[in-house]
This record gives C-alpha cells, structure tokens and sequence, in this order.
C-alpha cells in the first residue's frame, strides 16, 4: 500500500487549495438550490407587468388594479434602458403603457390604440397579454353597448373575466414525494457539477504528481506491476472522493432540514455512484499527464460542458431530443435522468433507476479499464526503451 | 529592450503550444455544446408558437368547434386543435405532443400535464369562451333589443387595442447571453497566462525570476514586457473565440459585430490583468494562487449567468452594483449592450468600468510585485 | 589592486536562524575568489544578499565601489550571474535563450550576435543551437546556463555551485573557461563545496560554516594554518607497542593510530618524516607493505577549524 500512502500525504499537503475549490463549489450550489423552485401543482402563472399609466384616470387605475388580481405589478424606473434590462432578462414579462385618453377613448366605445407596449420580441406573454387587454376592452365596449355606464361596464366586465375554469393536473395522484421533493432535488442535481469542477481537479493534480516521468520511472523499477499500481492510485482517489462526497451529503440533509428518508436514499446512492464515476474519469484524463493549467480548463470544459448537455444546469425537458440522444454517452446524462425519477419530474420506476446505476456503473468499468490500457501503453518498459532510444539519438 | 523581450516572451508563449491550444479549443467546445443545447429553446419556450391542443368532445358543441375553426383559420393561430377522444387525448398530453385537453360539453373543462404560460394561457382561453357566453346572456337579460349589437361587437374583427413598441433591433434571443458569458469566460481565463508573468518576473518564484531580477532591465519594464506579450496571446484567442461563434456557430451578435472583436479583446486583457494581480500576491504558493484564480473565475462567471441564465437578473435586484464590478458580468454586459441598445452610452459606461478595472488590476499588481528584495528565496 | 566587492557586516536571519552572521569578504580586482562550506553553510545566502535579491537585516555592501541596490543598473550591467537553479526558457532554444538574457544588457544587435556566438564556442554548444533545453543534458543544460550568464563578457562573475550534477568531462570544461574567463580580465566569485575544484582554479578561498567566516586566504595560507603538514600511511600485519610507542614519540609526530593493520602517523612540520619512521620500523625488523604520504587537504583545514568534516556534511 506504499503508492496509497504516499497518495493520502500528497493530498494532506493540497488540502487547502482543495478546500478552496470545495467550499465556493459548495457555496455555488447552495445559491443555486435557493433560486430554483418548481412544484407540482397545478397555479396560474403570475406574470410581472410594469404599466405605465399616461391616463391616470379612476378608469386607467382600474384596470392596473384587475391586471394586478392576476399578476404582479412591478415598479420599474421609466427609463429606456432598464425597460429593457427588465424585459430581457425576464425580470419583468410585459412593459404595458396606458396610452393618455384611454378613459376618453373607452367611453366612446373606441378600442383602437388604447395601450402601448413596450417590445423586445413576439413571447407568449407578449401575446397572452395583448389578448387579455383585446378581451377586456371588448367586453367593457360590449356592455357599454347594452346601455350600460362606463363604470357598470367595468365592473361588469371585471365580474365576467374573473370566472374560473377549474384545471386537472393530468396522473395529479403521482405528487410529490414527501421524503424528496422536487426543490431538494435541485441540490442533487447540481451535484455532479461540484463534484466534477472541484473534486476531479484536485485528484488530477495529485495523480498528475504521481505520474511524474521521474517518480513514475522509479516506481517503474520497483517490483511492483503496473495494475498493482494504478489500482491504488484508484483506491486513493476513491477515498478521497468519497470523502467529499459524505461532507456534501451531510450539508444535503442540513440544507434539507431532514435526514434522508425513504426515496430520498435512492438518490444518496445515485450521488454515491457518479462520485465513483468522477474517480474513475480523474484517474483516466490524469494518465495522460496534462500540465497543471490545461487541467484547468479541461476541466472546465468538462463540467460545464457536461451541465449544459446532461440537464444539470437547464432541465432535461427543454433540452432536444437530439441532444439528448447525444447526452446518452455521457455519465451524468444517467445521472440526471435518474434523479428526475427519483423526485417524480418523470415518472418513477424503481427498474428503471436500477437501469440508470447499472449505466453509471458501466461508465465506471470501462474508464477503469481504459485508463489501464493507456498506462500499459504509455508507461510500459516497451515505451521507457523508446524515448531512451529517442533521447539517445538526439544527443 | 521592450521589443527585445516582448519578442521572446511571445516567442515561448507561442511555443507553449498546450495552454494557447486548451485556450482557443475551450470556447470552441463550449460553444459548439451550448449551440447544439440552446439550439432550438429559444423558439421552443419563449417565442411564441401556436399551442397545440388536443379537444374532446364530450357532448355536441357546434358553437365551440365554429370557435375553435376560425381561429386555426388565422395565419398565426392562437392554438392548434386536435379533436380525438379521451384515452387517445391522455396520450398525446402524456408524450408531450399537445399541452393540454379541452373537454368541451356543457361547460368547458381543461386538464393539463405542467404549470406555465402556455398552460395559463389555454386556462384563459377557455374562460374567453365562457365569458364571452355570460356577457350574451347578460345583453339578452338586460338589453335584449340591444343583444344582437352586443354580439356583433364581440365577433366584430378589431384592431388590436395595443401597439407594440418594438425597442431594440438586436437578438431579443436571451439564451445568446450564454455565449456573451462564455466569451467572458474565455477572457477570465487569459488569467492563466497573466499569473505566469509575475511567476516568471519575480525572485522568490522561479530561478528565472531571480535570474531576470539581477540584469540591469528595470523590473516595470520587464512586467510590462511580458504583459504585453500576454495581451497579444490572449488577443489571438479571443479573436478566433469570437470568430468561431459568429461565423462558425451563427451567434446573433446583433449588428455591430465589428465592435464585439473589440470588446472581446478588451475583456481578454482584463483577465490577463486579473491572474497578473492575483499572480503578485506574496506568500502565498502557487498552487494556492491557481485556486483562487478558478474558483473565483468560476464565482464571477456564476454571478454573471454562465451557469444559471437569470442570476445576472437575480443579482440586479439584490445587489446591483456588483453587477458593476464584477469583470465577467462587464465583459459579457458589453455584447448584451452592443445587441441590445441602439445608442452606445451604456456601452461605453461599460466599457470604461472594463478600462478602469484593468489599469486598477495592473497598478496593484505593479504595487504588490514592486518590492525589490525579498525576505526569502 | 581595487576592491571590486565589500561585504561588512553582513547579517541575516530567516526566523530563529541565522544563516549569515556577522560576514565580511572583500574580493579584489582579477581574483578568482572561491566560497567554500558545506550545504546550508550560507554561500547561496551570501550571493542574494550581494545580488540585492535578499533582504537582509544589517550590514554593507558595495560593488565595483558603489552602493548595491535593486535599482543599481549600472552595478548590475557588468555583473554575469550563474544561478544554482538553472534558469532558461523550455520554450526557446539554445541561441534563442542565449540571445534573450545577453539581450537584457546590450542592445546593439550586430554585437549581442557577436557575444552570443562567442559564448556559444566558449562552452562548447555549436552543436546545439537549435536544441531545446529539454533536450539537453545535465552537463550541457549547465553549461547553456553560464553560456546565458556570461554571454554578454561582465566584469564581474557569479558562479553559484554551477557544476552540481555534472560529469567530469563537462566540470573540466567549465573550470577551465572560468580560468579563462579570469584570464580575459573578468573577477570571479565561485561558490562550491567541492573542495578539489576549489583548490583547482581559485586564487583566494573563504571557508564558510554555519552563516561566518571561519577561514580565509590562498590554499597554501589556509594549509599552514593548520598543523598537519603530512600524513604517513603505512601497510603493515603486526605492530608491538614498544615499536608504536616508539614512533608516537618521533618528533613532529603529534598523533598517530594503528587500526586494521594500518599505521598512520599525523605530522606537523619538519623534514626526513617518513625516514625517520621508516627508520624505527627496520630496527625492530618489522616488515612492511605499501608506504604513502597524504598531504593536507581544505577539508583538514575545515575539519581541524569547525571539528567536522566538510564531506560529511553533503547531501
């Protein structure tokens, strides 16, 4: 267990630049579980509406008022700029502007040119608004036509635009799973990002250490062979890795204010399973002996890069089809796809997730067997002869 | 001397062909990852598109079915209606083809499988048809002399009572942030290459930092030298970065990409000027340094949207002004201007918060790296 | 003669630990000055202070009769430094390594050409221009490094243990063009703690132990300081006392041990020692094998001033 050994102290020395990765890692997904929340019942969705009423009128102010019973009114600076800031980052859905005279206007039964709205590009909310302002202006022109005064009208119209359509959820039975509900899912779902950004790039630096040509070449002299020795470096990061993952499974259940329960284990065993994936692709990329800076960036192309193909940072459910049939050769895609059915985004089957573990442990055999392959090749007495020869020759 | 060592530094940086390689491969595999991602979100989920619907008919409603073919007769339909019967409805709603069901009989009933607009939408849709059924008969129990008026103004094709005010002419598309902050992503990381400056200048660093300290070339020269020499690698990456995007990957950059080349490259230097700054930070290993150069990158780019689209909106609300300063969210800010606004005032407020950060960054990191002896080797 | 570095008072500490105590060197125009001490001694110390790369905590120094500062541009362009690290670009080649750092004291492209060509016969790299550092070996990575540190033909030159893991071939080479180098008008400051290659080429030797100055002068000075002047070594089975005691009491003879059928006898001055002995031995009709004499080496200087080996002190 000498390479072992060796490993661990290794890793005590990084331990602070490896803290490093780790708590702001840790600190990213906190944010993030904090500002994602879906649930599974069926509300209307409120949309944010800034309105900017040139009439001020008792009129104008009624509308903004009905506008506001299903949505919520945003102040926003009348400003160009942050009008548009607002739209586009969706901070707010609808820029409406309640053109002056609107009072006027709609007493007289004229509905044309009413509003003006502020436009970034043709969304839904952009035409479920525009129908919402159609039908109520026509409704208030419709009982204006019965005889009625302008404020009955209103009134009126505001009496038969609040009746409400009752919605069934289709299988709404399924529901939520109390031991695992679909906000601290998030949690789990970023997981395979911190535990591929900050873990994998720790481990890779320490095997990358290992494998220096010079340490390498002694350990190669030694009588021990060379799956003996990769073995242990896998055992090693493993230790390490799984290390990690406890702690982000302890901040889990203090983040979720319970202790696993349930369903909620299947998704500890998920986690468990890809953070064996992630030892198994550190010891993998680091048999190639990348500098310490190109590590940096692989990694960074292989976490984000990931996240955005596997639904870890946007679900898997916008994502094309195309895309997903790509996504399937890559480990957290199985990853993600299982803790989905875990928190009932899709529907849960327990062979199913069984089938996504099996997945994410096959990816794990075959980076293990590949990365034995590459240092057979690569670091074998075969290839020392080689570069001797070459280095010979050059001389 | 500046050329003489400004030549050799891009010399050997040009050499070092792994970290230019990993710098110009990373936003071309990132990018090409995001394309292929967001490919077709934009037109998925935020533009609007008719919403396909499925229709049961429980029992005959002729005045329904008049309703729902006149507005599939549009040239943009509202809603795209499919009529079937239950079970086969269910399915539909289930795969994902419709986004819900309208069983219309005596009353109008939806089921629908998710919460969003498009599901509100169909909800208000349905009201519509029952609104517009209480105000007829309203008009009949009020004013019936007056009822067929009344229904007339309902059926009556209007103009629409809302002009739109169209804002800006660029790509309202908002997932091409994603690219604006991957291109800032690509700048941050010409930080890489800014530490290696300072390790390479000064003496408790590296044997060549010591060697370099004992000739007669004064240190701001040399710092500056090798500065240099790194701006104009980073310039190479970020020009190939912004080329790929736009005429590999057909970003929509708006119409002023001549000024995103620029901007890109502004951004590229202020990342070298980040990892110089961070790289003059004293007693503190090298190691250490890289840590704090990726994990901030990686916190700057979270904060500024790279890993969640709405965080730059989230942070704007809460904590505006680090917005300002936060170097990603001003590189990737500055594209967004330059697609976005149709005058150049908030961009060039950016892009002189990205000039000042920078020449903040390199004083300081002169500051730090100035003392002349060290305590130890 | 001119006193081209002066050191006084020269102390430094990292903590607790003094790594330079109290030191005053002074090294004269033409001299090939040799720093002489076991690891951890202080000689790298010394040369970063001298270099202004070190801070230290009191004391002087002064080169070619300036005030050494980090901004004394004018003292560092006729200095050459050879660092004990090697310190070359892996990215540029040998002529192009060469040319950089020449290039950081002359600016005349027509000259640098010049000196960089001439540098490179001086160690012997013709072959190797277009060589990559990476693809040299331990010697000739050395020798690129003086190549870099002299190219540019300084008054005054620093070479700090410059043949560390070197082979003979190469240390011979190297040693040699400092002679030269000497020779052609430029001071030396050479650092070491071999002993032989100090003894080899150095004009002047200070010996240095635990951060002072323990002894300083030519070979021959530093030699007579001590009391042993020769060594007597002689193969023989049997020794009885009284032939033993016999020799012990041979004047000039201050010590003398009989281990392992070998008889040595430590003298200190005096002429006809090893007759003598050799006298005693055919009187008691002893036989003998093989007869030698050791002269004092600056490592029985160093082991008579400190009382330990100098060699036991490496690594």
């Amino acid at each position: 267990m000498q390479v072992f050994k060796a490993m661990m102290k290794i890793m005590r020395k990084r331990l602070p630049s490896a803290m490093i990765y780790i708590i702001v890692f840790v600190v990213i997904s906190i944010l993030v579980t904090n500002a994602s929340t879906k649930d599974n019942k069926f509300e209307v969705t409120k949309l944010n509406i800034c309105v900017f009423d040139e009439d001020d009128t008792p009129e104008s102010r009624a509308l903004t008022e009905f506008i506001g019973k299903t949505n919520d009114i945003d102040e926003i600076e009348n400003d160009r700029d942050a009008i548009i800031d607002a739209l586009y980052y969706k901070r707010v859905n609808y820029a409406l502007i309640i053109n002056k005279g609107y009072a006027e206007k709609l007493a007289a039964g004229d509905t044309a040119d009413l509003f003006g709205s502020y436009h970034i590009d043709e969304n839904y909310s952009v035409v479920y608004i525009g129908q919402f302002l159609d039908e109520y202006t026509t409704s208030v022109k419709a009982y204006l036509a019965m005889g009625k005064t302008v404020d009955e009208a209103i009134s009126c119209t505001e009496k038969a635009l609040s009746q409400h359509t009752d919605v069934d959820m289709l299988r709404v039975d399924k529901g939520g799973n109390s031991h695992y509900s679909v906000d601290f899912a998030g949690y789990f779902q970023y997981m395979p990002y911190i535990l591929i950004a900050a873990v994998f790039i720790v481990i890779c630096q320490v095997l990358v250490t290992m494998n220096k040509k010079d340490i390498r070449y002694r350990t190669n002299c030694s009588c021990m062979n060379s799956s003996k020795y990769t073995t242990q470096l896998i055992l090693g990061s493993g230790l390490f890795v799984v290390s990690v993952w406890l702690l982000l499974i302890i901040i889990g259940a203090v983040l979720n204010k319970e202790m696993y329960a349930g369903r909620a284990w299947y998704a500890v065993l998920n986690s468990f399973i890809f953070s064996l994936v992630v030892t198994a692709m550190a010891v993998f990329v680091a048999s190639f002996e990348p500098k310490e800076n190109v590590l940096n960036i692989i990694t960074q192309v292989l976490s984000i890069g990931m996240s955005f193909l596997c639904g870890i940072f946007i679900p898997m459910e916008v994502l094309s089809d195309k895309v997903l049939s790509v996504a399937r050769f890559l480990p957290a895609y199985w990853y993600v796809k299982a803790n989905n059915m875990i928190a009932d985004i899709e529907p849960f089957s327990r062979g199913d997730v069984l089938l996504c573990f099996i997945v994410e442990a096959g990816f794990v055999l075959m980076l293990i067997m590949l990365t034995l392959l590459v240092r057979k090749v690569k670091y074998s007495g075969a290839a020392i002869a080689n570069t001797a020869k070459k280095a010979a020759v050059s001389h | 001397m500046f050329m003489h060592i400004l030549k050799y530094e891009l010399k050997g940086g040009l050499r070092s062909k792994d970290l230019i390689i990993w710098l110009i491969l990373f936003p071309i595999i990132l990018g090409t990852v995001f394309k292929v991602g967001f490919g077709s979100i934009y037109e998925k989920t935020e533009k609007f598109n008719s919403i396909p619907v499925a229709v049961v008919e429980e029992s005959e409603n002729k005045a329904f079915r008049q309703v729902i073919e006149n507005i599939e007769s549009a040239d943009e339909p509202f809603i795209t209606a499919s009529f079937t019967d239950k079970a086969n409805a269910e399915k539909l709603l289930d795969d994902g083809d419709v986004e819900g069901i309208i069983f219309s009989g005596e009353k109008l009933s939806l089921t629908v499988k998710e919460k969003g607009l498009r599901e509100t939408m169909l909800k208000s849709f349905v009201e519509q048809y029952s609104v517009r059924e209480k105000i007829a008969k309203d008009a009949f129990e009020t004013a019936p002399e007056k009822a067929q008026e009344v229904i007339e103004t309902l059926t009556a094709e209007t103009v629409s009572s809302c002009r739109e005010i169209p804002v800006t002419q660029g790509n309202p598309d908002v997932y091409a942030q994603y690219f604006y902050n991957l291109i800032a992503m690509v700048a941050i990381f010409g930080s890489i290459t800014g530490m290696t400056v300072t390790s390479r200048r000064q003496a408790d660093l590296s044997a060549l930092g010591a060697r370099s300290c004992c000739s007669p070339v004064p240190k701001s020269i040399s710092v500056l030298a090798s500065l240099a020499s790194s701006f104009i690698l980073q310039t190479i990456c970020m020009t190939v970065c912004v080329t790929f995007l736009a005429f590999v990957l057909k970003v929509d950059f708006g119409d002023r990409l001549w000024l995103v080349y620029p901007t890109a490259i502004f951004g590229g230097i202020l990342g070298v000027s980040f990892g110089f700054l961070v790289g003059s930070f004293a007693r503190v290993s090298e190691k250490v340094k890289t840590a704090i150069l990726m994990t901030t990158s990686m916190l700057l780019c979270f904060f500024s949207g790279l890993m969640m689209g709405n965080m730059k909106a989230i942070v704007a609300e809460k904590a505006p002004w680090f917005n300002n300063i936060n170097p990603v969210a001003v590189i990737s800010d500055c594209f967004y201007c330059l697609n976005i606004y149709e005058d150049y005032d908030r961009y060039f407020t950016k892009l002189i918060t990205m000039a000042v950060i920078t020449v903040l960054f390199i004083t300081l990191g002169i500051v730090f790296s100035r003392r002349k002896k060290y305590a130890s080797i | 003669m001119n006193t081209v570095v002066k050191i006084k008072d020269l102390v430094k500490r990292y903590g607790d630990l003094i790594a330079l105590d109290h030191l005053n060197l002074e090294i004269e125009q033409g001299e090939i000055f040799g720093l002489l001490g076991p690891n951890g001694s202080g000689k790298t110390t010394t040369i970063n202070c001298l270099l202004s790369l070190l801070s230290f905590d009191k004391g002087d120094i002064e080169i070619f009769g300036k005030e050494m500062t980090p901004v004394s541009y004018d003292i560092k362009k006729d200095i050459g430094v050879i660092m004990q690290n090697v310190a070359v670009f892996d990215e540029l080649t040998v002529y192009e390594n060469i040319d950089y750092f020449c290039g950081l004291y002359i600016n005349d492209k027509e000259k640098r050409k010049q000196c960089v060509d001439d540098a490179i016969k001086f160690v012997g790299l013709e072959d190797f221009r277009k060589f990559y550092p990476k693809k040299l070996s331990g010697g000739l990575l050395r020798r690129l490094n003086i190549a870099c540190g002299i190219a540019h033909k300084p008054k005054l030159i620093i070479l700090d243990e410059p043949t560390v893991a070197v082979d003979p071939q190469s240390r011979n080479r190297i040693l040699e063009g400092i002679q030269e180098l000497n020779k052609n008008g430029a001071t030396v400051i050479y650092t070491s703690h071999y002993m032989e290659e100090v003894e080899q080429i150095c004009t002047r030797i200070s010996i240095m132990d635990k951060g002072k100055k323990v002894a300083e002068g030519t070979k021959d000075e530093l030699k007579r300081m001590i009391k042993n002047t020769e060594t007597i070594i002689i193969e023989i089975l049997e020794l009885p006392d009284k032939a033993y005691s016999e020799i012990a009491s041979l004047p000039h003879v201050y010590d003398s041990r009989f281990e392992n059928g070998k008889l040595s006898v430590y003298c200190s001055g005096g002429k006809h020692n090893l007759t003598r002995v050799l006298d005693v031995l055919q009187k008691n009709e002893l036989g003998f094998g093989r007869v030698y004499t050791e002269l004092p080496t600056l490592n029985d200087v160093f082991l008579e001033i400190t009382g330990t080996a100098l060699r036991d002190k490496e690594d």
